[in-house]
């Protein structure tokens, strides 16, 4: 039994790091005529921010980080109410199964239908014209920016909210006590001791949305119509041009980001309180 | 005393604390997210209604009849991508099942399952994309393998397997290792412990991480799309037929509510036998 569990464990690390690491190494090779040059360079790397991508991927952070920041904004107190509030055993159950079920769910069968809801003909323009809203269909309600963030934020309400719930439900009822009796406010609970211990669940909850989002391609594509580019379309690109360094410099890249607003995030976590004390609850 | 009252009278304590004692922040809270499982599950009941209009582009369900259904059936273009999918997902779920099941039984055991743990949960914090490119990149261009059936299943299994593992780790970390202590102490061989006390208990986590591991991969686009080599999955199939020509779209609406209508309830019923019915007994 013990050899099975090392041999699962050996072919994950040559299945799944060793194909990671060898993403870096190809960032650093460039392609000529079709072909991978294995000469390390940084040549990929700065084509990638001179060919007009810069436009591109500030686009992408601009739109995975609002998708993130409406997330949190929607799913903690919605997490805070899960775990916390007074929710009945089967309302909980209920809750958290319609949260994990859409992980199970294609997802691009899922955002088609939005284009027959946003749709000019669909059923918000019809709506908001049968109440003489607007006279006209508005049409930047889809193929544009807005129904791309749209789209995204419906997709990725779950994975901000799981974490977030699974770490405010671990924190102990007698904490939110002992703070209530020496006399916090609730914004004073929430704050020093709410807060700082779900921190942990927040962070994953924000990579969890901020990486789908950063490498975001089926809302891109059914909802942005072709006006929307993000860095996922670039990768597309690159990779039906055959050009595998430059996938593997912008697929890198996305990690990267990822884990630069990590790094920023853990920085400012640490301003609220120990983050890694946190950690510690769970190790334990 | 009179401190105590008079303390009380400032900031009354509630009998059970809750979070806020501003039912406003509460009420935002549970609406907003009710208002997000609404977003959610709203898509899912238009597509079935679309799928039955005869004029699903019009955007507005009416004039219900089941001639796309009828389509769908007359085209047999499909057939093909749903056996691909559904062999790479039956296969898929089963390594994810017997690994998941092998690594969740050890893993509590270790003395440090943190570690192992993360190293197993690493896809989950890659987007998908960079690791569909990863996985080209390594078997493409590094080992020169054809891309194929194989390739797309590797992708699935390395996507799944780490919902696979927590769901079996939910099962696992509450087994009562006694059980095996007293199979033991009667004259029972490990493998026999194993597979009269351990197995039954663990069913219903093994059953469930198989399933997830087949719905993980029967619904994956991002990294099917670039370790597919030739070969079409069901979700490529439609997503294609889709961004090529409007008029596919009624049927693919068809075809994912079929979709749905099989997965939803699979899904309601793992969820049932992993949560209600084994908090039970």
């Amino acid at each position: 039994m013990k050899v099975a569990v090392w041999l699962i464990v050996l072919a994950w690390f040559v299945l799944v790091i060793v194909p990671i690491i060898v993403l870096f190494a190809f960032s650093f090779f460039t392609t000529e005529q079709f072909r991978t040059v294995y000469t390390p360079t940084t040549t990929t790397w700065v084509e990638l921010f001179s060919s007009g991508r810069w436009e591109v991927t500030l686009r992408t952070l601009r739109i995975a980080m609002t998708v993130t920041l409406i997330e949190l904004a929607v799913g903690f107190p919605f997490a805070l109410w899960l775990a916390k509030g007074r929710v009945g055993k089967v309302g909980r159950a209920v809750c958290l199964a319609m949260l994990t079920i859409p992980f199970f769910l294609d997802v691009s069968s899922r955002t088609i239908v939005w284009r027959a809801i946003l749709g000019q003909s669909g059923l918000v323009n019809t709506v908001l014209m049968g109440l003489g809203l607007t006279d006209a269909p508005l049409d930047w309600l889809l193929y544009s920016e807005v129904a791309v963030l749209f789209g995204m934020v419906v997709t990725l309400f779950p994975p901000m909210v799981m974490p977030i719930y699974l770490a405010i439900s671990l924190i102990d009822d007698t904490l939110l006590e002992a703070s209530n009796d020496l006399g916090a406010s609730p914004w004073q609970t929430l704050s020093r001791v709410i807060i700082p211990l779900s921190l942990p669940g927040v962070m994953a909850g924000i990579v969890f949305s901020l990486g789908p989002a950063l490498a975001a391609w089926v809302e891109p594509g059914m909802l942005g119509g072709g006006f929307v580019n993000l860095i996922s379309n670039s990768i597309e690109s690159a990779y039906s041009a055959l050009r595998y360094p430059v996938v593997a410099a912008l697929s890198a890249f996305v990690i990267l980001l990822l884990l630069l607003m990590l790094g920023a995030m853990y920085l400012i976590a640490r301003r609220f309180g120990d983050p890694a004390s946190s950690f510690r609850v769970l190790r334990g | 005393m009179e401190n105590r009252i008079a303390f009380a009278r400032v900031a009354p304590i509630s009998p059970k604390l809750e979070i806020s004692h501003a039912p406003v922040w509460k009420r935002l809270g549970k609406w907003g997210g009710f208002a997000m499982l609404g977003l959610i599950y709203f898509p899912l009941l238009w597509l079935i209604l679309l799928s039955i209009s005869r004029n699903p582009l019009g955007g507005i369900p009416g004039d219900f009849s089941l001639e796309h259904y009828r389509a769908l059936f007359a085209n047999s273009e499909w057939h093909m991508p749903m056996l691909a999918s559904l062999v790479i997902g039956v296969i898929v779920g089963l390594i994810c099942a017997v690994a998941a099941t092998i690594i969740g039984r050890a893993l509590p055991a270790l003395n440090s399952p943190g570690k192992v743990l993360f190293l197993f949960v690493i896809p989950l914090f890659v987007p998908g994309m960079s690791m569909g490119a990863a996985l080209l990149i390594f078997t493409r261009a590094v080992l020169g393998l054809k891309l194929g059936f194989w390739s797309v299943a590797l992708g699935h299994f390395v996507w799944a397997f780490p919902f696979a593992l927590l769901i079996i780790l939910v099962v696992t970390t509450r087994f009562d290792h006694r059980l095996v202590e007293a199979g033991r102490d009667l004259g029972a061989s490990n493998w026999r412990v194993f597979w009269d006390i351990e197995f039954p208990i663990l069913m219903p986590g093994i059953v469930s991480s198989a399933l997830f591991g087949f719905l993980m991969s029967f619904n994956e686009v991002m990294r099917s799309i670039f370790l597919r080599g030739t070969t079409e999955t069901m979700p490529v199939w439609s997503w294609v037929q889709a961004a090529a020509q409007q008029s596919q779209v009624p049927i693919i609406f068809s075809l994912a509510s079929i979709v749905l209508l099989i997965t939803l309830p699979l899904l309601c019923a793992a969820f049932w036998l992993l949560f209600v019915k084994l908090d039970k007994s």
